[in-house]
């Protein structure tokens, strides 16, 4: 494996490649930023519709409950899905400048940890129509983001190289996605689980890092120890996986973009 | 009596381009050929076991036909490409500039041109402040500077390019075909700005075809040939064994 390039150099490109990103996103649709508060709000308000008058389970404030996921989950499959484009979309600058290729993806997932930042807004506004007070556990909620951002980035580390070499990984890793958001429960409690897919559920790596994004916004508490230990340790093994292919695969990507 | 490293030293240097016969791009038709066993590779190598040294100071001009791995050597002495065999060690700071408007964004102006292409260069924001005003005159694109680029001629882009990646002092500067394109005036520029840079001790080594050109701008000469150095040495030595096999082979055609 090569040494790691030194990445300090080109720290006023990396945010360079994050304000494009950003600019990007904002231009192609008329509604601009604002789409990205809305599209989660419309979405909560759909879920909340059918699963609370038409499947009925009981989730007191539901609409937090389902927002505080979708919210988590847009920020980590658009991240990835974007992390997966990057290489390529870049690749007149790969295979002719000797920037560290490792830019790309790590810019797709700060532009993703933006926008979640902005839709987080529409949150708050939630809070003060349902009567949810905010509560301190909310400072917490940065190192939450910062616990998804590592695990998101692991991920995408591991298959941004993938897509390059593979073009349908894209398709592929949109269905294996659809059926990990259905393994999270994003739009449903854990209580409603029968006994024999709980432990699927429960073991869904997706799952303990929605739920220390979750218990601060939703819960009112800052994670006990034990979800963010688990929710750390996952962060931080998906982190190196990711890294290491990643590190292992760079030297061949200019040559398959 | 010490000897100084070299700028520049290439050992032995191999690179294979990987071209699957049947393309498989995708996992499904990958696993197909898999199952089939019909995943046959094509090894193309554009560079066999070329091996140089370049000492500080020198400049270098590369010359060969199309083909011939020039701009594969290039990509590998700036780190784009990983060599598969043979080492290249370099000291000091590299400064390429490989193809027109690499690194360009047709949409942006040439000033924000000038900051992208820099950063990509692996300068900060502040490095590019200091010189942003400096980079403008010496390209002499002030009337046009604010508008997008892809308002500009190619040889608008080349001088834009050429001003950004000689504003700072390269240990070794890489051109690839880049001289071409300026007009006379431009040249003239371009080759002052490199007896400026290799007063201050850039090493400079470049690819073009133009016989004039190299003979006016570099000392020594590298001739490849089907990814093979064929000839190393004084230029008018190396460049007149070149254009005599060249014109040998027009002839016969």
């Amino acid at each position: 494996m090569p040494p790691p390039k030194p990445l300090l150099p080109y720290r006023d490109l990396l945010l360079e490649l994050v304000r494009r990103e950003l600019k990007v996103r904002y231009r192609r649709s008329t509604l601009g930023f604002l789409w990205t508060m809305l599209q989660p709000l419309l979405m909560m308000l759909v879920l909340s519709i059918v699963f609370s008058a038409i499947f009925r389970f009981d989730v007191e404030n539901y609409a937090v409950y389902a927002l505080s996921g979708i919210l988590f989950w847009n920020f980590f499959s658009q991240s990835i899905t974007s992390s997966m484009n990057s290489l390529r979309g870049n690749a007149p600058l790969l295979t002719k400048l000797p920037v560290p290729r490792v830019l790309f993806p790590l810019a797709t997932v700060i532009s993703g940890v933006i926008n979640l930042l902005f839709a987080l807004i529409p949150l708050f506004a939630l809070f003060a129509a349902t009567g949810h007070p905010p509560r301190w556990s909310l400072l917490f909620l940065p190192v939450s983001i910062l616990i998804a951002a590592l695990f998101t980035l692991g991920a995408g580390l591991f298959l941004s190289p993938l897509a390059v070499f593979f073009t349908d990984t894209v398709e592929l890793v949109g269905v294996v996605l659809m059926l990990l958001m259905y393994l999270t429960p994003i739009f449903y409690p854990m209580s409603i689980l029968p006994e024999r897919f709980y432990w699927i559920v429960r073991f869904n790596p997706a799952r303990s890092i929605l739920e220390v994004f979750r218990d601060p916004i939703y819960f009112g508490k800052i994670p006990p120890l034990t979800h963010l230990s688990v929710a750390l340790g996952v962060a931080l093994v998906a982190f190196l996986v990711g890294l290491t292919t990643f590190r292992r695969a760079a030297d061949k990507i200019p040559f398959y973009v | 009596m010490k000897t100084e490293a070299p700028q520049v030293a290439v050992e032995g240097v191999s690179l294979r381009y990987r071209l699957a016969k049947q393309r498989a791009s995708s996992f499904k038709e990958y696993a197909i050929h898999w199952i089939k066993g019909s995943l046959i590779h094509v090894d193309l190598w554009a560079l066999s076991d070329v091996s140089f040294e370049i000492a500080r100071g020198e400049r270098v001009a590369v010359i060969g036909r199309n083909g011939a791995g020039k701009s594969t050597l290039f990509k590998v002495l700036s780190r784009v490409l990983k060599p598969t065999q043979g080492r290249v060690a370099i000291t000091g700071s590299v400064a390429p500039i490989l193809e027109l408007g690499t690194g360009f964004d047709p949409e942006l102006t040439g000033w924000e041109n000038i900051y992208l292409n820099a950063l990509l260069l692996g300068h900060s924001r502040r490095e590019v402040h200091e010189r942003v005003d400096s980079i403008v005159d010496f390209s002499g694109l002030h009337d046009l500077i604010h508008s997008p680029i892809r308002n500009y001629s190619s040889g608008m882009v080349a001088r834009l390019g050429f001003s950004i990646a000689t504003a700072w002092q390269p240990d070794l500067l890489l051109l690839d075909e880049v001289l071409g394109v300026g007009d006379v005036s431009f040249l003239r520029k371009c080759k002052e700005r490199l007896e400026q840079l290799r007063e201050g001790g850039s090493t400079v080594l470049f690819v073009t075809h133009d016989p004039a050109a190299v003979e006016a701008t570099s000392d020594r000469c590298l001739w490849l040939d089907h990814g093979r150095l064929v000839a190393d040495g004084p230029t008018g030595h190396v460049l007149s064994r070149y254009l005599e096999s060249s014109e040998h082979d027009a002839r016969s055609l």
